[in-house]
């Protein structure tokens, strides 16, 4: 297990040079989420293969430290998993990433980008189902946190 | 105040009642090697002093410094003088608080720092925003201070409110009371600040009788704080006035510190304190009037 300061290190270094920080023009979905409250905002784009698996995960936004390290963290680690494996992950992913200190003083913070693929996720399986049953869902493009 | 560091005397801070604890970023740019000045950092977002921050400057945080880890108090006496010797503090020391978010958790410190008695404490006006935006330096270095002899005064009682205080505060015909959460935890639609967890007290509302004043309307867009004219306006058309006993309060002290600190310091209110144990503790306990909605029950 890394120390305090490891961890620090590496939530740092995915804020100040992030990972996957675009837009995706082609995404299979994309979803906005966000602590409006706090001022942090994450959209997330997934490219999903017909196979559904991750092809391509990125995000944009703005925010604290942690919420964007987290948006970098998690559209790396996501792409190849299957779309069960990314709705397995919860906040102990979070917490082996960057660390129980930080996860439990900004939870919120630290989970929203998880969170927001998650979403994304549920929103693609849903759009995917109904299209494929000739029903219109309707798009889903935000998922905020009040 | 400090015998040895001169206040700041630009004029933007002369119709303050307490203009002598403003300082501008220029002014700490000036005294970032005076050998009396400690400048602390306190922030919300948690790595904001390790992403870098203003030379020679140090980290107070708030949760993990500030706090006591099992008990929900402040730190002791003792820890606080720790706390100070290990920044290289003595009690002559003119400590410079700054921080991100109007200054929130910088007057969080500064209330300690005056709870504990240190003399001269001052709030870089604009916080760390405001440095950052005139471009002025940051660093990552984290400077290496020798620890010093700290003896902290008794804490000063009359600048902290407990629940019994606030019960006895109610009696009174008038109380002035100010909740400055958001309108939607004073009106009881949630338990916290938007986008933090909604946790911490079994009833959503406010303290019967309490008005709201949410704490960040004391700030200017760029986290400077308005001027008197503005704040005398904000707090005295709700009733909260110079002439009263008054208690901030918020969810845990935090955002409340920051009002005290516009009444006290800034508006020159003689008798202001911080309910620290806020809703978190109020909105728990067991048979205190309560009131939802935006009137103030």
């Amino acid at each position: 297990m890394l120390d305090r300061q490891e961890y620090i290190e590496i939530i740092l270094d995915h804020y100040e040079h992030p990972r996957h920080k675009h837009r995706m023009e082609d995404a299979s979905v994309q979803l906005g989420g966000g602590n409006p409250g706090c001022g942090d905002l994450i959209t997330v784009y997934l490219k999903i293969s017909d196979d559904g698996k991750i092809e391509q995960a990125s995000f944009e936004g703005e925010g604290c430290t942690i919420s964007q390290a987290g948006g970098s963290i998690i559209t790396e680690l996501i792409e190849g998993m299957t779309l069960d494996e990314v709705k397995a992950l919860g906040k102990e992913t979070m917490i082996e990433e960057i660390g129980e200190d930080a996860v439990k003083s900004r939870v919120r913070c630290a989970t929203l980008a998880l969170g927001t693929a998650q979403a994304a996720v549920d929103s693609y399986i849903k759009t995917k189902r109904s299209s494929d049953e000739g029903i219109d869902a309707g798009p889903v493009v935000e998922r905020f946190e009040n | 105040m400090s015998t040895t560091v001169q206040p700041d005397t630009n004029p933007a801070f002369a119709g303050y009642a307490h203009p002598e604890v403003l300082v501008t970023t220029q002014w700490v740019a000036d005294h970032l090697d005076d050998p009396n000045v400690r400048i602390l950092e306190s922030d919300e977002d948690l790595l904001l002093y390790e992403l870098g921050h203003i030379p020679g400057a140090m980290k107070l945080d708030w949760e993990t410094q500030m706090q006591q880890p099992v008990k929900r108090d402040f730190v002791d006496k003792a820890g606080f003088e720790k706390l100070a010797s290990e920044r290289g503090i003595t009690n002559d020391t003119t400590v410079v608080f700054y921080g991100d978010k109007n200054n929130w958790y910088a007057t969080y410190g500064f209330w300690l720092f005056k709870y504990y008695g240190h003399d001269d404490v001052r709030v870089m006006d604009g916080g760390r925003a405001k440095w950052e935006a005139e471009g002025r330096p940051f660093t990552r270095e984290v400077p290496k201070v020798e620890p010093t002899e700290y003896t902290a005064k008794d804490p000063d009682g009359s600048i902290r409110a407990f629940r019994e205080d606030v019960l006895k505060h109610l009696e009174q015909e008038n109380p002035a009371l100010v909740d400055v959460r958001s309108p939607q935890e004073y009106t009881g639609e949630l338990l916290h600040a938007i986008g933090y967890p909604q946790e911490g007290a079994q009833r959503a509302g406010h303290v019967k009788g309490a008005v709201n004043v949410p704490w960040g309307t004391a700030a200017n867009e760029d986290g400077t704080f308005k001027a008197v004219d503005e704040l005398r306006r904000l707090y005295g058309e709700k009733g909260i006035t110079p002439d009263k006993p008054v208690i901030a309060y918020c969810r845990i002290g935090e955002r409340s510190s920051h009002t005290w600190f516009v009444l006290k310091y800034l508006l020159g209110y003689e008798d202001v304190r911080n309910y620290d144990g806020s809703w978190t503790e109020w909105g728990s306990l067991v048979g205190v009037p309560n009131a939802v909605g935006n009137e103030p029950g």
